[in-house]
């Protein structure tokens, strides 16, 4: 069969010039993310129909503002730009553009023009400036540009059609035109690109002249001919910073008239509706506060919106773990399917209602406008941690559960203000850990009043919060100096017109997320899970079968019955297991927390998931699992070290273990999002390190001050 | 002679034109979004928490830092 090859198209244009819009339109769901190589930018690809069975690959790239660029998403499209033989190099560019902000817009197409890619020009939100009494006129525009240029509002579906009509012609068309730059380079630009075309064996000489200025990061350079350039560069009075400047101001200066001709002049000093909204929303006093309550609501959503369907989940696999268990014969493979992969599975599907609902939200706001308020307002605190505006959203989130958070960090460009944020994050106290505090704080703190009016426990809780808050604040300020960066920080944002989120978008966003989480985290997530199950179900030869011939006796001289039976099997179990000896093993370096081998077990198997550890206690204290926190509460509280009279749960071991969980990364799902979002390993075995060392750190100071 | 403003030295709800930029590491990108000579720009209100400016040029809305803003030469309207 012949192998189809199709042709590349790709979507560019500023920020905010409604390019995914239209990406979503013409591709509708047949589309993909994956990332550039090597790099965590995402790559969102789709199959487009441009004509009946004619489709192409459309690319939809990092909104970029010009070839000389600031983050390190336009580097990526300026690498790819500058090299025809990069596999995402595109036939066809389809360039979108705010035609309400059309000069703003203009200049990288005309950079791309200069390149000589074949384009055709959309020029977007056409019906806001009809709107305003000016009539568009395309044909100024389309001859500066040598290109079609398409008056379209993807929003309101006017004149979507026309693009498709104008990529049959462009391609069917077998003249080629010869490239009239838009740019006319100076003597010096002009004697370096000339060299730098020779050197590198390109046709263009625009494209010789953006290797000359960004040579040292170019992918595709040999570094002989990166030591080429450098000379030719530094021997000809080539000044980059300012040559940059120029081409801008020059280009600027000579469209500026076809923008008039295009567009009219547009620019009415009315306040508009945004301004008025601003007033209130980046107000001073007002802007934090509604921000913190919007904040709440998104908290709340995820926090107790979430619940239900989460429980729905947990039931659901529950339910069919243990018909499955009565129905399969009692052999290892049904024992994995069950408790390792069943399991497994459950716990990654049981993220997904927090996931969606937090994307659903974070969308909305992103869409609408909001969140570059949100940017601007939190800018100068942020900064002082080594983070960024969007980090505020991503460190409240964790509150809920650190997995979407750390997955919204996608939209912080700067990749040290990201990374900051992806590795303090977990430290914020989750939803996870409430299971934890709520079984250890009446060890340490006595049900009453404070003061008479505060519940001693509730302040307990609320220092536990702080204490993580503390911990990621102080963390972030030590990541800060650390880590080293290229990237210029800054903030130079827009702050572009509130407008209705367009729903597909808001969908697509969800559904993306969604299924990313579950197809790239889980696969590791149902691993380790998978491993956990092993470790804790089987042990060295015949200490399992002791512990089953212990359980008989025992059971048979304090005559039990059935159920209390298979509790203290599973007790016995568990101590015998792979994670049993674990625990034991583990217990010389926990004792100066106060910890026993007990608590080792809990705490390697509360590596799936921090609730786990409640469970396990009941496991390991031959209760069986059950909702009520009482009977294992009881239990606990009566627990003497061997050969002492001395409690285990006292209010030292307690305080030392609460401290533990609030610092301790005790969550595999949350290194596997780690993983995937900062795209290699080093990253999440960093965070786990620096907060196991925290955690034992702030354990061990709790201990041995109040023991 | 007297000292040239820059754009942070702009009252709340003070206008100005663009005279000329410092140049440095980012000028291209403030030149992107429209901070070009004989523009004219309105600083409507600083951040809650100080540092960054709401900035509002040619009928659209752009927040920049302070630092950012230091690099803008102004000439009174």
């Amino acid at each position: 069969m012949k192998k189809v090859t199709r042709p590349k198209f790709a979507l560019l244009g500023n920020p905010n010039s409604g390019k995914s819009s239209l990406f979503n339109y013409l591709t509708g769901l047949r589309q993909s993310v994956s990332n550039f190589p090597g790099v965590t930018v995402e790559k969102k690809s789709g199959l487009f129909e441009w004509e009946t069975g004619k489709e192409a690959l459309l690319y939809d790239f990092p909104g970029t503002y010009s070839v000389y660029p600031n983050s390190s998403e336009e580097k990526i499209v300026v690498n790819i730009l500058t090299n025809p033989d990069n596999e995402n190099y595109p036939d066809l560019v389809i360039y979108v553009a705010d035609a309400t902000h059309l000069e703003r817009h203009l200049l990288f197409a005309t950079q791309i023009h200069d390149l000589g890619i074949p384009m055709i020009f959309v020029l977007n939100m056409i019906d806001l400036v009809e709107n305003s009494t000016e009539k568009i006129n395309t044909i100024p525009l389309s001859s500066y540009l040598q290109t079609d240029v398409i008056p379209v509002s993807v929003r309101n579906n006017i004149n979507l059609e026309a693009i498709s009509v104008s990529i049959s012609k462009l391609l069917s068309s077998k003249v080629k035109n010869t490239i009239t730059p838009t740019y006319e380079i100076t003597d010096v630009e002009k004697f370096v690109s000339t060299r730098v075309k020779q050197l590198v064996g390109v046709d263009n000489l625009y494209q010789a002249k953006i290797l000359a200025h960004h040579f040292m990061w170019i992918g595709h350079l040999s570094s002989e001919v990166k030591a080429q350039i450098e000379d030719v560069v530094a021997h000809s009075g080539f000044n980059n910073l300012s040559l940059q400047v120029h081409e801008t101001m020059n280009r600027f200066d000579r469209f500026t008239s076809v923008v008039m001709e295009t567009i009219g002049t547009g620019k009415n000093e009315q306040r508009t509706l945004t301004d008025k909204v601003d007033d209130v929303i980046t107000h001073r006093i007002w802007g934090p506060v509604i921000f913190f309550a919007i904040m709440f609501l998104v908290f709340q959503s995820i926090f107790s919106w979430a619940s239900f369907p989460m429980d729905m989940i947990e039931q659901g696999f529950a339910t069919t773990g243990a018909f499955l268990s009565n129905q399969l014969p009692q052999v290892w493979w049904a024992e994995l399917f069950v408790h390792g992969l069943l399991a497994g599975m459950g716990g990654v599907l049981v993220f997904i209602p927090q996931i969606a609902i937090l994307f659903f939200l974070l969308s909305l706001l992103e869409e609408s406008g909001y969140m570059s308020r949100a940017v601007f307002m939190f800018d100068s605190i942020m900064r002082k941690f080594g983070m960024n505006g969007r980090s505020m959203v991503a460190l409240i989130s964790s509150g809920a559960c650190a997995i979407p958070a750390i997955m919204s960090t996608r939209t912080i460009s700067n990749p040290k203000e990201k990374l900051i944020t992806i590795l303090v994050s977990p430290l914020i106290s989750c939803s996870a850990r409430l299971p934890v505090y709520a079984v250890l704080i009446g060890f340490v703190v006595p049900v009453g009043d404070v003061f008479g009016i505060f519940n001693a426990q509730g302040l307990a809780f609320m220092g536990l919060y702080l204490l993580g808050i503390m911990g990621a604040l102080l963390s972030a300020l030590v990541f800060k100096a650390i880590l080293k960066t290229d990237a210029h920080s800054f903030l130079m944002i827009e702050l572009p017109n509130y407008k209705p989120p367009i729903w597909k978008n808001v969908l697509i966003t969800v559904k993306e997320k969604v299924s990313s989480f579950i197809f790239e985290a889980g696969k590791i997530i149902v691993l380790i899970s998978v491993l956990l199950w092993f470790l804790a179900t089987y042990g060295p030869t015949g200490a399992m079968s002791d512990a089953v011939s212990k359980t008989e006796t025992e059971s048979m001289e304090r005559e039990m019955n059935e159920h209390q039976k298979q509790n203290l099997m599973a007790s016995h179990k568990i101590e015998a297991s792979y994670i049993g000896h674990l625990g034991k093993f583990i217990e010389p370096a926990i004792a100066p927390l106060g910890f026993d081998w007990k608590i080792g077990i809990a705490i390697l198997t509360s590596f799936a998931a921090r609730e786990v550890f409640v469970g396990t206690m009941a496991t390991i204290y031959s209760i069986g699992s059950n909702d009520d926190h009482q009977p294992l509460r009881q239990k606990m509280a009566s627990e003497l070290r061997p050969g002492t009279d001395v409690k285990v749960y006292n209010a030292a071991t307690s305080l030392s273990l609460l401290v533990f969980y609030v610092f301790a990364m005790q969550c595999m799902s949350t290194l596997a999002v780690v993983k995937r979002e900062t795209n290699s390993w080093k990253w999440p075995l960093v965070q786990f390190v620096y907060m196991s060392i925290m955690a034992y750190a702030g354990a061990w100071v709790v201990y041995q001050l109040m023991s | 002679m007297k000292q040239k403003r820059t754009l942070s030295s702009l009252r709340t709800g003070e206008s100005a034109f663009v005279d000329v930029l410092d140049e440095c590491l980012f000028t291209c990108k403030l030149l992107n979004l429209g901070l070009l000579p004989k523009t004219k720009v309105t600083l409507v209100r600083k951040s809650p928490f100080g540092g960054a400016f709401y900035i509002k040029l040619g009928g659209y809305q752009l927040a920049i830092r302070i630092e950012e803003a230091d690099t803008i030469y102004i000439d009174d309207l």
